[in-house]
């Protein structure tokens, strides 16, 4: 069986199914390895778009789903209003930043972050199975762990995590140090060093009793 | 006195965030005394136009007085002599340039929120009907399962909730004294006319209002108000002014009184 045949049945079987289907499950049809199916689907998907098709194929989380061109939005809207679904809060919106780049993470954490309460925001995100918990942390109380889940990624059209926007040197805003403190501590230290020569080469550290 | 035009904020962080963008400071270097002054203005202002202010707020204010106070007043050691600590401001620059950071992702993920709003998608189909095996449609998986199951324990806790505040009523139905009523005074003005039973049955033509008009032409014949006529089995009724017609005293016996004097009032 040659790969446009399996292309074609792949088709066939995205039109049937609505939800995303899985790669796996299209790949047990035809007894190929899930990786093979998810590159048909891809190049499928390439196809699509290539030929500028009024359907595209969007993958989330290695499961694939034919959904329509952005572009075709109005017409589709003029001829039936889709229900608008409503829009998250912008306080919704940052808990789900946090999980999002942080996960797995405890409720603890993100109010460290965001420096307020989010106890109402996360059973919100759960109901609308956003984020799901996804184990317990080691730490004191074993509080639970939460990520995103695949209705995150098809919510937001993202077709795994490493779709998320980047964030501009991530590992320097969480280990602030570096910038910030080389900042602050080089201003401290022409303090520190005018007010005792004697200890020169503490001058960097962070706690110095003179 | 600083005016600030209230807006929303998210959090104490939001707020901060917001008093050092507008007072244009460097974050790195943010001038803790105006900062603290106007972060606490705004609290009192919340306060003063009763809006809520979450006891978060208030430990952010902490933290700022704190900071402040640390950088007015040097710290000494034991012998008097000055202690050289950190800069006080540091923490709060990483947490600031945290929650920055995060605030910007939010607003990414709003702006990706809004492009799938141009996206459809069908949802699972229903291929029910092309399965043979009705147990096939049961394959789900065991947390779709449950979710169906706590949405329709939701659904039901909702109506019961519903049902808690409110009992069914339904709009008393017509009588048979109002039946012989507007019958009566459909007869009486046309004594001439011969009335199809199936047009006296008033509007909604339910089981029980066929049931309430046929006995109260019943009653109306038995005391010759009117005559009835039927030409064959199970064919129409017809229904004629009888006798009585405008014999009131008739009418009291089965009317309520105030339909009684409308009808006699005509």
């Amino acid at each position: 069986m040659n790969n446009k045949t399996v292309k074609s049945a792949f088709e066939s079987m995205l039109f049937t199914w609505g939800d995303p289907l899985p790669a796996k499950e299209a790949a047990d049809v035809f007894g190929i390895k899930e990786e093979e199916a998810r590159g048909l689907f891809l190049e499928l998907k390439e196809e699509y778009e290539q030929e500028g098709r009024g359907i595209v194929i969007r993958e989330i989380n290695g499961a694939f789903q034919y959904a329509t061109k952005e572009e075709n939005a109005s017409y589709v809207e003029k001829l039936c209003t889709p229900v608008k679904i409503k829009r998250l809060s912008q306080s919704a919106l940052e808990v789900l930043a946090i999980i999002a780049y942080k996960q797995p993470v405890t409720k603890g954490e993100i109010e460290a972050i965001r420096g307020i309460k989010c106890d109402r925001v996360m059973d919100g995100l759960a109901a609308k199975g956003l984020v799901e918990a996804v184990g317990r942390s080691q730490a004191i109380g074993r509080p639970i762990l939460y990520g995103t889940t695949d209705g995150f990624l098809k919510h937001f059209g993202f077709s795994s995590l490493k779709d998320l926007p980047e964030i501009e040197d991530i590992d320097s805003v969480i280990n602030l140090e570096d910038a910030a403190e080389m900042d602050l501590a080089s201003s401290f230290s022409d303090e520190v060093t005018a007010g005792n020569e004697a200890a020169p080469e503490d001058a960097g550290q962070i706690k110095l009793e003179i | 006195m600083y005016k600030v035009k209230l807006r929303s904020f998210e959090g104490p962080f939001d707020l901060l965030v917001y008093l050092i963008e507008t007072a244009e400071m460097s974050i790195y270097d943010i001038r803790i005394s105006e900062i603290t002054s106007q972060y606490l203005a705004c609290i009192r202002e919340m306060e003063e136009q009763n809006i809520e202010v979450a006891e978060e707020f208030m430990v952010l204010a902490a933290t700022l007085i704190e900071i402040k106070s640390r950088m007015v007043i040097p710290r000494e050691d034991a012998q008097g002599e000055p202690v050289v600590e950190d800069d006080p401001r540091k923490e709060l620059v990483q947490r600031i340039l945290e929650y920055k950071k995060f605030k910007e992702m939010a607003g990414q993920l709003q702006e990706a929120e809004e492009r799938q709003t141009h996206v459809f998608t069908k949802p699972q189909e229903d291929i029910s009907e092309y399965l043979e095996n009705p147990e096939e449609v049961l394959r789900l998986e065991m947390d779709s399962l449950v979710s169906g199951f706590l949405l329709f324990l939701r659904k039901k806790k909702k109506i019961e909730d519903v049902r808690k505040h409110y009992t069914r009523v339904e709009r008393e139905r017509s009588s048979m004294e109002h039946r012989i009523y507007s019958i009566l005074t459909r007869v009486r003005k046309n004594t001439d006319e011969t009335f199809s039973f199936r047009d006296l049955v008033e509007d909604k033509k339910d089981k029980r209002d066929i049931i309430v008009t046929f006995t109260s032409v019943l009653e109306m014949a038995k005391e010759r108000v009117i005559d009835l006529r039927q030409r064959k089995t199970y064919g129409n009724i017809e229904v004629k002014a009888g006798e009585n017609v405008e014999n009131d005293d008739i009418l009291k016996r089965y009317s309520p009184e105030e339909f009684t004097e409308e009808v006699l009032s005509e």
